[in-house]
């Protein structure tokens, strides 16, 4: 067996690695994976509970807050009517309260405290078996909110505006969380350089509360910051679901949303990779 | 004889048969250095220097030394989580730092202080999602949690969340997860770390018996001497980031110590002894301990000498303590 001289920091494959016992190609641990996450989550009915109590408090208050509004203004706020409103609070609040909330500090921690060593000594990706996990984790908790604010919608404000457009907001939903997830991951890998992703967690949730449109339909934003909203990708992560629930039947935005999954997947891989090459060459 | 090098005549023999039969792995002049500090005072620490060793095929190797020592840079280098800045390796044919994804499938990594388990989950479901990263299907999943289920003598533990899990029936678990793959080499950085007495002994006979029936290589850190006597056939010592001392652990205390510890029942009083090279350390009418050093004065001789001089009931001639063997090694000028 001979040695292969070994040039710092190359990643080439070894010209004298033997054939045979390769890392697996089986994508069966995405469904693994999956699937464990999300009955961890359910395996812990309380946690789920307070979760959607949490999700209808928030929803009833701003849902209340945006009719009252809607009420102030003639009926409509920036084209939306009071129905409208709530069915718009209701899928933005399901599309971000369904994740984990402290995602972006425990990747930080995870990442400053050593424990991501940990996970390099596996077969596969670190952000792929991550990302898979944290979706498996919100898609229980995302059914839950879905249904809890079907009802407190209807029983509030009534049935949805368009149900044609809804049918659409639950791929979008999806869709919302996986654009969400990355973009958390490409934020929480700063920490690879800084040690410690709590301030870019503080950041993070503030531009998906407003620039997300969680909060506010981005038609309510002032021009220059509406206008900065339109080309981020924070309006994936909520007002593209919450836009379509809200009887606006724009397909198109899927197709948006799908365009900053991919975006966002390959800069979460991007900046995890070179965070990763970072631990391996300076050490953690 | 105080051994005056690093490696004994017989070793090295040993070691260049191993180099080509079978390695497991080869390490050669392996170097890692960090950069520490702020950008004006940054200064280059070297945690590993040129460190060579060959480990054979089912080998059980102890790779020891004080903290700080580069046990676990040497390890983190070996497993491709750190790329080396210098040197060469290989394990199991693979540069580690080349191809780490692909290496992980065939080697098990235990941090001690670190957990491969999930703690919200079961063992059994940690052992799920691994077993599909590992690339094992459903069937072979079952069978194998069920052999490690009989291995381990856990199978009661595989249902309880990892985070009611004591301790001792952690570590039980982990072993499992790390073996759930079938690796050819495990690494192990201080696995018995907090463990009890009864849990370091049932974990250490667990190591011996995956070696001796699997084959498994095993290359296992720690500061806990009983993990070297009772798993390790090889010591390998580093401090200092080089490599101090390579030889079997057997030999350990013969080949470095150059002192052996007397003790003599005596059946009437007698005068303190007074020989070059004998220490007395403690000494009544029925009683003496003594320290000979061999390089003064051979053993042989200070036995002979009490035996026509005293009236002795009892004697007996014991190397020291591993510990002791240890901290003299650590002490050994680098090569």
């Amino acid at each position: 067996m001979s040695l292969t001289t070994a040039p710092p920091g190359s990643t080439a494959p070894s010209p004298t690695a033997p054939a045979g016992s390769a890392a697996p190609a089986s994508r069966r641990w995405i469904y693994v994976v999956l699937h464990t996450a999300g009955r961890r989550v359910l395996a812990e009915p309380g946690g789920l509970l307070v979760s959607l109590v949490f999700y209808g408090l928030v929803v009833a208050v701003l849902a209340g807050l945006w009719s009252a509004a809607a009420e102030a203004n003639g009926g409509t706020v920036a084209g939306y009517t009071a129905i409208a409103l709530t069915w718009y609070v209701a899928v933005s609040e399901a599309a971000t309260v369904s994740l984990n909330i402290r995602m972006i500090d425990d990747i930080g921690r995870d990442i400053g405290g050593g424990a991501v060593a940990v996970e390099l000594l596996r077969p596969a990706s670190v952000l792929g078996v991550r990302m898979v996990s944290e979706l498996g984790r919100a898609l229980p908790r995302l059914a839950g909110c879905l249904a809890a604010g079907t009802l407190l919608a209807t029983a509030t404000a009534g049935g949805p505006p368009r149900p044609a457009a809804l049918a659409l907001t639950v791929p979008s939903l999806v869709l919302a969380l996986m654009c969400n997830i990355a973009a958390q991951h490409a934020f929480a890998a700063s920490a690879f350089w800084l040690r410690d992703a709590g301030t870019a967690w503080f950041l993070y949730q503030k531009l998906v509360f407003v620039l997300g449109g969680m909060l506010i339909p981005l038609e309510v934003l002032p021009g220059w910051l509406g206008r900065a909203a339109a080309l981020l990708p924070f309006r994936a992560m909520a007002y593209a679901p919450a836009r379509l629930a809200s009887g606006h039947m724009e397909p198109v935005l899927l197709l948006e949303q799908l365009g900053w999954l991919a975006a966002l997947v390959v800069g979460a891989g991007l900046v995890f990779r070179a965070g990763q090459r970072r631990l391996q060459v300076v050490g953690g | 004889m105080r051994h005056p090098g690093w490696m004994t005549a017989a070793t090295a023999a040993t070691a260049a048969s191993r180099a080509t039969a079978g390695a497991a792995i080869e390490v050669r002049g392996l170097t890692k250095a960090f950069a520490v500090g702020r950008r004006h005072a940054r200064r280059r620490i070297e945690a590993v220097r040129a460190i060579s060793f060959t480990i054979d095929s089912g080998e059980r190797v102890a790779y020891i030394g004080p903290n700080g020592a580069g046990k676990s840079t040497s390890i983190k280098i070996l497993t491709g989580i750190l790329h080396p800045t210098g040197g060469e390796a290989n394990v199991l044919g693979v540069v580690p730092w080349q191809d780490r994804r692909r290496l992980a499938a065939r080697i098990g990594t235990l941090f001690g202080q670190r957990s491969l388990l999930w703690f919200e989950l079961t063992p059994r479901q940690s052992y799920r999602m691994l077993a599909a990263i590992y690339g094992l299907d459903a069937r072979q999943e079952r069978t194998r949690v069920a052999e490690l289920a009989d291995l381990l003598e856990a199978g009661e533990l595989f249902d309880v969340p990892v985070r009611n899990l004591s301790l001792g029936q952690r570590m039980r678990c982990e072993l499992g997860a790390v073996m759930l793959h079938q690796p050819e080499v495990l690494f192990l950085d201080e696995p018995t770390i907090g463990l009890d007495l009864l849990a370091k002994q049932r974990f250490r006979e667990l190591l011996v018996r995956l070696n001796g029936e699997r084959g498994t290589t095993i290359f296992l850190t720690s500061h806990d001497v009983a993990d070297i006597e009772h798993v390790a056939e090889r010591a390998i010592v580093i401090n200092h980031g080089s490599v101090i001392y390579d030889d079997a652990v057997a030999t350990m205390r013969r080949r470095l110590m150059a002192t052996k510890l007397v003790e003599v029942g005596l059946a009437e009083p007698s005068e303190r002894v007074a020989m070059a090279g004998v220490a007395v350390l403690e000494h009544s009418p029925t009683r003496m301990k003594l320290v000979v050093d061999t390089a003064t004065t051979p053993i042989r001789d200070v036995v002979d000498a009490l035996l026509d001089d005293h009236d002795v009931a009892d004697i007996s001639v014991v190397d020291p303590p591993l510990e002791q063997v240890i901290a003299e090694i650590y002490g050994l000028p680098q090569r």
